[in-house]
């Protein structure tokens, strides 16, 4: 049985966390596109998906994103650049441009949100594996160096059938459950619930360089979507 | 606890609070500069426990970025005059 109160999430709960995640993203006027919902009524190999869709956040220019770290890289990679191949060193090169696709979908296994992202030249051309490592903040990087793709593998997209980067959901509900303790008590099932997501963005957002902005934490969303919510699984 | 002038630079409390197995500090509680970054509470963090990979948020269950000034983070999350820090030794991703 999933419930917020251990880390995990229903699909119903998904669904009302990813509503309540774009309402109070567009609230808080994130410089960054709105997250969109894309309803997928059956998985295509004809699973039932109870989420009924997922989270989607298109075509982020790298810089967005990349500009919000940029301080912290200088501070701490000073000694890293040298250990770079300086015959290989292209990254934000002023004519190499990547996109990012973002989506947030249901994993019915581990019964959390899991990130798939896809990163892309200008002309469409998938990013590759060492490409997209670049993209990523310094810390990130240090983690993949020393556990490599145990923690961001290649999947297959459960809508799309093509392969797509994602963060290993495995640890996901642990965090979770640690992170919304403190709300445990204080709040109301539906609360805990609409701030999942929230929550959850914050620290998965950092792993890839995207930031959530402070006040997401503040807007409320639950006043009016709360009728809408299912408690049970 | 907001009547300080804006020019002066304002001074947080800050309140680290050890959750899960994360050993306590001795001194939980000290002051830093609000135009630091948060990064600087995790590296100090960092330096007390001897831990690489850290689980650091506050309260309002969010994981602020490293770059975030603590000013800010005090006026989003502070309460009763200090910004209250979690910490967990544990983050495992997979």
């Amino acid at each position: 049985m999933a419930s917020p109160c251990d880390g995990t999430l229903s699909p119903t709960e998904f669904k009302f966390a990813a509503e309540a995640l774009m309402k109070k993203w567009e609230e808080c006027k994130s410089i960054l596109h709105p997250w969109i919902w894309i309803p997928c009524p059956k998985l295509p190999f004809g699973a039932p998906d109870k989420a009924g869709g997922y989270l989607s956040l298109e075509h982020i220019h790298h810089f967005e994103f990349k500009k919000q770290q940029d301080c912290i890289e200088q501070k701490y990679s000073e000694e890293e650049v040298e250990a770079l191949d300086s015959a290989t060193l292209v990254l934000s090169g002023e004519n190499e441009t990547h996109y990012y696709n973002f989506h947030i979908i249901y994993s019915t296994s581990y019964k959390v949100p899991v990130l798939f992202f896809r990163g892309y030249h200008q002309g469409g051309q998938p990013l590759k594996c060492d490409e997209v490592e670049k993209d990523l903040p310094l810390y990130t990087s240090k983690l993949l160096e020393e556990s490599k793709w145990t923690f961001i593998t290649q999947e297959e997209h459960p809508y799309l059938n093509c392969p797509w980067f994602t963060l290993h959901p495995c640890g996901t509900s642990e965090w979770m459950r640690l992170l919304l303790q403190q709300r445990l008590y204080s709040s109301r099932p539906e609360d805990l619930c609409s701030h999942y997501l929230v929550a959850w963005f914050s620290v998965v957002g950092q792993v890839i360089g995207l930031w959530a902005p402070l006040n997401l934490v503040h807007c409320s969303s639950s006043s009016s979507s709360s009728d809408t919510f299912c408690s049970h699984t | 606890m907001a009547a300080e002038s804006p020019a002066t630079p304002r001074k947080v409390v800050v309140h680290l609070r050890a959750t899960g197995d994360a050993p306590i500090l001795k001194q939980a509680k000290f002051k830093i500069g609000g135009t630091e970054k948060f990064a600087k509470v995790i590296d100090f963090l960092r330096r007390q426990l001897h831990r690489e990979t850290l689980f650091v948020y506050v309260n309002s269950a969010f994981s602020p970025n490293p770059d975030e000034l603590v000013i800010d983070l005090y006026d989003n999350f502070g309460f009763d005059g200090k910004l209250v820090v979690n910490y967990a030794c544990s983050m495992a991703w997979g």
